[in-house]
């Protein structure tokens, strides 16, 4: 078979996309943060998209095949890694989700562990003989996911963890498990729904307090809620003129330049850049799924399915919760967050679509 | 390739399924894009407003206040910038640390500090005054601190401090300032505005922990005028002091001086007895009576002193001249169905002898001479029952009674100054009419006011009425050189330059024994020199034991005789050694207590209605836990005038709750919320 992958057929547009909101996200990282502790975090960032776009080309490059085959292995190695930071793991803003390489560079394993499940389900989905996926594939992918996504849980961090979810379940969407199965799967999500109340640490019942009602702590729980709202709002139409006396700056806005660097971005660019903002990541996406359909074969497109919803998922809930209409969960803004884990996995992601792509125009 | 073929099975894919995931999309994203709509476009300036208003505290830099001075440039208030201490409690990293170095620092309680700390951190408050007006050492000490340690919750904001170099010596005059800086008593509370000046605004940008990065002056403050006062503070502090002595020496519960320049009108001193300390804050309520100008707030019945408006008033009507003979009646006089004493028998005196020995009965046998309604309209014309406008606060206007409402006996009451009530500045001014050739000057206390270099406003003279003929004044000077001569006053010759004045020796009236006591208004009110009248004194001691001539007289003499040196009034006679003082028999011109009807008995009044108690006019109700508007209201039912401090509960009041209301008192009330 003949090897025709050029870069000439990388996917220009998305490329072009998520270079620009990196870089948006790293000039927004700089204006947030500058004259406080995190002053050196923007080039700290633009070294991490930079290596993201080095890893994103090399991945692309590589035919998607490999990471399917080699899927088990991502898999397993990923489960050891959580399972690492849960005995070796720094711990930061209580919880233990990191494992120092030294250097400064901390590895989130958990990020990684989002490409090993992507490949994985799109692995075990392409395998399928059947013509629909079945009660048992539910069964399977359920448990092949329950438990990364467990010991995600066991750092804590939830928002994690219900992002994996999402990956199985938007594929077994489109590889045409029967209705009757959702519904089933529906009603099963309401029963546990209530019940997994009590399963909630007491920081996470109260981040739900926040959501429900900011004012009830406004210094406490509800603090970030109220003052990423008012950072929005502050924005107007066209953002607010100048930054030396904006929310981030003055830092009422906690971490602006992580979790919520789309509350100092709608602050700076106003409504007119949260809509820009929002429509590339919407054409991100689009991109994302067109070439889930173009895909050679199952795996890629499971694979582009994967990257395309679990990044659905990430903004969904991020720009949710920056406008104070989901609860806070620790997720960051892909593309636009700081942390170097977050942004090279998702450039790595990025690859993995370019890659399907590229194989589209190999003839075999 | 690896296992290509493998993947090429699976389910088809079901991108018609992708719809709903899109509607879904679409939903959660109209949603989103609504909470911005509402957020940057509905709620924007709400939100822009709560960015500012956590960022941006703006404050208030007092303008300086304006100094007050005396007529010599010296200072009597000065204003001393300082700063006031605050920290932000939501911002104190431990409440240990914040207890130490504040206590430390500024020498306070640990204990209640840490309390108030507690409680404001309790309730999330974003401001705590720790202390106002710190030194100027304490405020480089907590200065250093900070640096070295960087508290970001540590604040300073601009204070001033009110200083009175002249202290209790002038301190009714001048006045005092409320912790606000807000002038409450005096020439501070009557020229408030224009020693005010206007604040000047500051904001200061702080971020989320506290640390300060901008202070922006958004506007300067604008000093106050400075006033220039008449008063000389080395005359001022003659009088204070010989006031004071003499008061102390007699048991005196009030007293006070004042010394006028006859053409001017220019108050050189005002002084007031009991006296009270200015710097001191804040002032203890139970001494309010203290701050009591009693020079201009507190009227009195004059007695003697008022014998020199009737006998001017007669020699002015030409009904009498000052050798006219006046029958005595031997000491006892029946008018009326009334007895009148005079305290030694005369047969005849001639009009200046009666003014001169002061007798009783003879200034009543001018006085019928006179008739009444001309004696009322001298009374009024010389200024009584009216307030002299010199332009402090709570000044009285004494009282005379409407002549319909005069009884049978009233003008021989008035004639030798009962039943009427003036204060010693009224006095004053009354003498300095005869002093000013029978101009009534108009009492002038601001002398200038203005910016501090140069640009003076400087405050006119202003004309008073002519109260009696020049010719009446010259030979009124002359009759009252005479008292001082050989007559009640003879305690008040000068040494070096002549003088002339007249007694008082007002018997207090005691409502409880509802008789005279042997406690006396003792008053002498003169001028000098007689030539050339250049300064009026007028002293009053409230409850002496002994007679004007005996209590007060010395004091004008001291007062008189340092202000004229002072004035650099060159001597109109030689200096000798002081004269003997007379017997004390001789200087006694106390109107009889039978004589005059009790003070404050209201002509209309009915003798029934004050049968229940021994003081038959009304009595001063107690005020204190009351709200101010039931206070206020009850002064107004009793038509009494009322000086306000502070609002909401009454907390001190005076005159005391069950002393006799006499008319023409005002009611000070001290309120605080």
């Amino acid at each position: 078979m003949a090897q025709a992958r050029s870069l000439r057929d990388l996917d220009w547009v998305l490329t072009g996309l998520a270079l620009g909101l990196a870089l948006c996200g790293v000039w927004h990282i700089a204006t947030a943060t500058e004259g406080t502790q995190w002053a050196s975090a923007w080039w700290r960032q633009g070294l991490w998209v930079g290596a993201g776009l080095m890893g994103m080309l090399l991945v692309a490059r590589v035919d998607y095949h490999r990471w399917v085959d080699q899927a088990w292995a991502w898999y397993l190695l990923s489960l050891v890694g959580l399972a690492l930071v849960l005995v070796v793991g720094r711990e930061a803003y209580g919880a233990r989700r990191w494992i120092p390489l030294g250097g400064g560079v901390h590895l989130q394993v958990a990020e990684f562990t989002k490409l090993a499940i992507i490949v994985v389900v799109a692995r075990y989905l392409a395998e399928l003989r059947t013509p629909c996926a079945q009660a048992i594939d539910v069964a399977k992918l359920g448990f092949i996911v329950g438990i990364p996504a467990a010991l995600v849980i066991a750092e804590p961090d939830l928002g994690t963890a219900i992002t994996y979810g999402s990956i199985p379940l938007a594929a077994l969407f489109v590889a045409r498990l029967p209705a009757r199965y959702w519904v089933i799967l529906g009603v099963a999500g309401l029963l546990v729904l209530p019940a997994s109340w009590w399963m909630l640490r007491d920081y996470q019942k109260q981040r739900i307090y926040a959501f429900l009602n900011p004012s009830r702590d406004p210094l406490g729980s509800g603090y970030q809620v109220i003052q990423s709202r008012i950072a929005v709002g502050s924005g107007g139409l066209f953002g607010a003129e100048t930054s030396q006396g904006s929310q981030a700056r003055l830092q009422f806005l906690p971490v602006p330049h992580t979790d919520f660097i789309f509350a100092a971005y709608a602050e700076q660019r106003g409504f007119v850049g949260v809509v820009l903002a929002l429509a590339a990541y919407l054409l991100l996406l689009l991109r994302i799924f067109e070439n889930a359909q173009r895909a050679p074969d199952r795996a890629g497109m499971y694979l582009c399915v994967g990257v395309g919803v679990l990044l659905l998922c990430h903004i969904v809930i991020n720009v949710g919760m920056v406008v104070g209409r989901m609860p806070v969960t620790g997720l960051p803004l892909p593309l636009m967050s700081y942390g170097g884990s977050s942004a090279l996995c998702v450039f790595l992601m990025l690859g993995l679509v370019n890659s399907v792509r590229l194989q589209t125009f190999v003839n075999t | 390739m690896l296992g290509t073929d493998a993947y090429r099975s699976g389910p088809s894919p079901h991108w018609e399924r992708f719809l709903v995931v899109g509607a879904a999309v679409a939903v959660w994203s109209s949603i989103l894009v609504a909470r911005l709509v509402y957020l940057q476009v509905l709620a924007h300036h709400e939100c822009a407003r709560l960015v500012h208003s956590q960022s941006i505290e703006y404050f208030e830099v007092p303008g300086l206040r304006g100094e007050i001075y005396d007529r010599t440039g010296r200072p009597l208030a000065l204003s001393i910038p300082s700063e006031t201490v605050y920290v932000d409690p939501r911002h104190l990293p431990s409440l240990d640390e914040a207890v130490t170095v504040l206590a430390t620092h500024l020498k306070l309680d640990p204990e209640t500090l840490r309390q108030r700390l507690q409680r404001a951190r309790s309730v999330r408050a974003g401001y705590l005054r720790i202390k106002r007006r710190i030194t100027a050492e304490e405020a480089q000490a907590l200065r250093r601190v900070n640096q070295r340690s960087k508290f970001p919750w540590i604040h300073f904001e601009p204070d001033l401090i009110r200083v009175y170099p002249s202290g209790a010596t002038a301190a009714h005059v001048v006045g005092t300032v409320n912790d606000q800086n807000q002038g409450d008593s005096g020439i501070e509370l009557a020229l408030d505005q224009e020693l005010s000046g206007r604040p000047g605004e500051r904001s200061v940008l702080r971020d989320a922990r506290g640390q300060t990065l901008e202070v922006l002056e958004l506007s300067h403050p604008v000093r106050g005028q400075d006033i220039g006062l008449t008063i000389d503070a080395r005359i001022q502090q003659v009088a204070h002091e010989a006031l004071k002595r003499a008061a102390e020496q007699w048991q005196c519960q009030r007293g006070s001086v004042v010394v006028m320049d006859v053409a001017s009108g220019d108050v050189l001193a005002l002084a007031s007895y009991p006296e009270f300390d200015p710097n001191r804050r804040p002032f203890p309520a139970s001494e309010l009576h203290r701050r009591e100008n009693n020079a201009v707030a507190a009227p009195f019945e004059p007695g003697s002193v008022f014998k020199v408006v009737t006998i001017a008033a007669a020699l002015d009507q030409g009904v009498v001249s000052p050798e006219t003979p006046i029958d005595c009646h031997g000491g006892v006089l029946v008018l009326r169905g009334r007895r009148i004493h005079d305290v030694h028998a005369y047969g005849q005196l001639t009009v200046e002898n009666v003014l001169a020995k002061s007798s009783n009965i003879g200034a009543i046998q001018v006085a019928m001479r006179l008739t009444e309604p001309k004696l009322y309209e001298y009374v009024v014309r010389f200024g009584f029952g009216r307030r002299t406008r010199i332009g402090l606060p709570a000044e009285s206007p004494g009282r005379v009674y409407p002549l319909e409402r005069w009884g049978a006996t009233s003008f021989a009451s008035v004639a030798m100054g009962h039943e009427v009530m003036a204060t010693t500045l009224q006095l004053a001014v009354a003498v300095a009419t005869v002093a000013n050739d029978g101009i009534r000057p108009v009492p002038r206390l601001v002398l200038w006011r203005g910016m501090r270099e140069g640009r003076r406003e400087q405050v006119p003279i202003l004309e008073g009425p002519r109260v009696i003929r020049a010719e009446t004044a010259i030979t009124m000077r002359r009759m009252m050189e005479q008292v001082v001569l050989r007559g009640t006053g003879q305690a008040a010759r000068l040494m070096g330059y002549t003088a002339a004045g007249k007694t008082g020796s007002a018997q207090i009236y005691d409502p409880g024994a509802r008789r005279y006591t042997h406690r006396y208004n003792a008053s002498f009110v003169g001028f000098a020199p007689v030539i050339r009248p250049r300064i009026v004194v007028a002293v009053t001691l409230n409850g002496a034991p002994r007679y004007g001539g005996v209590v007060a007289a010395p004091v004008f003499r001291e007062v008189a005789q340092a202000a004229l040196q002072i004035l650099g009034v060159p001597p109109d006679v030689p200096v000798e050694s002081p004269p003997q003082p007379p017997p004390e028999q001789e200087l006694n011109d106390v109107a009889l207590a039978s004589v005059a009807r009790p003070p404050m008995d209201s002509p209309s009044q009915e003798p029934e209605q004050a049968e229940s108690v021994a003081w038959f006019g009304p009595r001063t109700p107690s005020f204190v836990g009351q709200h101010l508007r039931a206070a206020l209201a009850e002064c107004t039912r009793l038509g009494v005038e009322v000086e306000l401090r502070g609002y909401g509960r009454v907390r001190a009041q005076s005159p005391e709750a069950g002393a006799p209301l006499l008319p023409g008192t005002r009611v000070r009330l001290e309120c605080s919320p």
